[in-house]
């Protein structure tokens, strides 16, 4: 049962680690040739490189996410409707948001693909580190023992980035250890803050949906703090540089492309007739404006009528008999 | 080997899971669906459909509601929405 759990995994790390330890090398020869190939800057800077050519190589499922969130103006009517119909129950009242993103074919959500494409990525720059230290001489992908001996004994601002604030003696690895915990807790605790207080009708704040939420901030710190004593504080560059990354990405998205009725929607109409203002153009029609519209026609059209399909008498009786 | 999975599952959804926020475009969720999965088919069929599933879950799929299908063996209490062979017309 194992051996068999370990085939799948060597068959999806094995090309990983060729993958990342080509973009990892391939940034050393660079940094290396700058700051000298046993330095720790010339390893840290590559770990960042690394992060972000994963994350760049990630923006096109961020750039469809942007897309398919697009209309998301134009059904706020309805998915208030469904609020107030479902309001009370929270499983159906997901259920029928969900049917509606379907059938208007408009989806805030990114995914889960980004986070499954992360994680192989993730695990194999940690096991890259791991076996640097344990066995450097059987490197693996196309590092080569000298790399992975220079990887192993590179020294950051004093700590050496291959050891876990659980396995050193050295105060100079906890303290980088723990300043990027508190930098990583930092990041997603304000991507988090920014998502909600900025980006959501005021109406969602409450409820058990936000108490959900705010569970959330104290469990965060818990988890990076588990997380950034047991990897190594290279890894650790990767966590963090990626949160910087995705924090980056929901300010832009906040910025325009908010979500209507919610402060972040307000200010962003504020720039753009204050724009239009100054390039002396007609005041644009604003997105409130729009949605109402879009709101009253909705309203408007009669829900339409389902027409009776012709049936034989016997598939009339089958129906209402099933299974007999 | 259910069992250790419903606790990799559990620990993921309290662990991990909040570090990302809502980011499935299915209800239930992509784990929550893998956890019932797991519960209701056992070990093998729970992880067919749950790895089935996480690969409908790309920006490019519409979502929606996404239940984890019932057993095949044992008959629904509901009178099943698909046709069986002999009401077929």
């Amino acid at each position: 049962m194992l051996d068999f759990f370990g085939s799948i995994g060597s068959f999806i790390m094995t090309p990983l680690y060729f993958a990342i330890s080509f973009v990892l090398t391939s940034f050393h020869t660079l940094f290396g040739g700058i700051f000298g190939p046993a330095s720790g800057v010339a390893w840290v800077l590559s770990i960042i490189g690394l992060t972000l050519v994963i994350r760049a190589a990630l923006i096109p499922l961020f750039v469809k996410q942007i897309k398919s969130s697009r209309n998301m103006q134009l059904i706020q009517p309805k998915v208030k409707e469904l609020q107030k119909k479902y309001g009370h129950d929270r499983e159906r009242l997901a259920q029928e948001t969900m049917k509606l993103y379907k059938d208007t074919g408009t989806n805030p959500f990114a995914s889960c693909l980004p986070i499954i494409l992360q994680m192989p990525i993730f695990l194999s720059l940690f096991r890259l580190i791991d076996q640097a230290v344990k066995n450097p001489d059987k490197p693996k992908g196309v590092m080569t023992e000298t790399l992975n001996n220079q990887f192993r004994d590179a020294h950051f601002l004093g700590a050496k980035i291959s050891d876990t604030f659980v396995n050193t003696d050295d105060n100079g690895v906890r303290l980088l250890a723990a300043i990027l915990v508190i930098a990583m807790t930092a990041t997603t605790f304000l991507t988090q803050r920014q998502l909600m207080s900025k980006n959501m009708p005021a109406d969602a704040l409450s409820g058990p949906y936000a108490q959900q939420q705010k569970m959330l901030l104290y469990v965060l710190p818990v988890v990076f703090a588990v997380g950034g004593i047991a990897f190594p504080v290279g890894v650790l560059f990767y966590w963090t540089t990626s949160n910087l990354w995705t924090m980056g990405q929901q300010f832009y998205v906040i910025r325009n492309n908010p979500a209507p009725g919610t402060p972040a929607f307000k200010a962003k109409e504020e720039r753009d007739k204050a724009k239009a203002a100054r390039k002396g153009l007609p005041e644009p029609t604003t997105g409130e404006a729009e949605s109402s519209a879009v709101a009253t026609e909705v309203e408007e059209r009669p829900a339409p009528r389902v027409q009776p399909k012709r049936q034989t008498k016997a598939q009339r009786q089958a129906k209402k008999k099933p299974g007999s | 080997m259910k069992f250790l999975l419903i606790g990799v599952l559990r620990a993921y959804r309290a662990l991990i899971s909040p570090l990302y926020g809502q980011v499935c475009r299915y209800h239930p969720s992509c784990s929550a669906y893998a956890l019932e999965a797991v519960t209701e088919h056992g070990a093998a069929r729970g992880v067919w459909l749950s790895v089935r599933r996480l690969a409908r879950c790309h920006p490019w799929a519409a979502g929606g509601y996404d239940p984890v299908p019932p057993h095949r063996h044992r008959p629904s209490r509901t009178a099943s929405a698909a046709p069986t062979p002999t009401q077929g017309a």
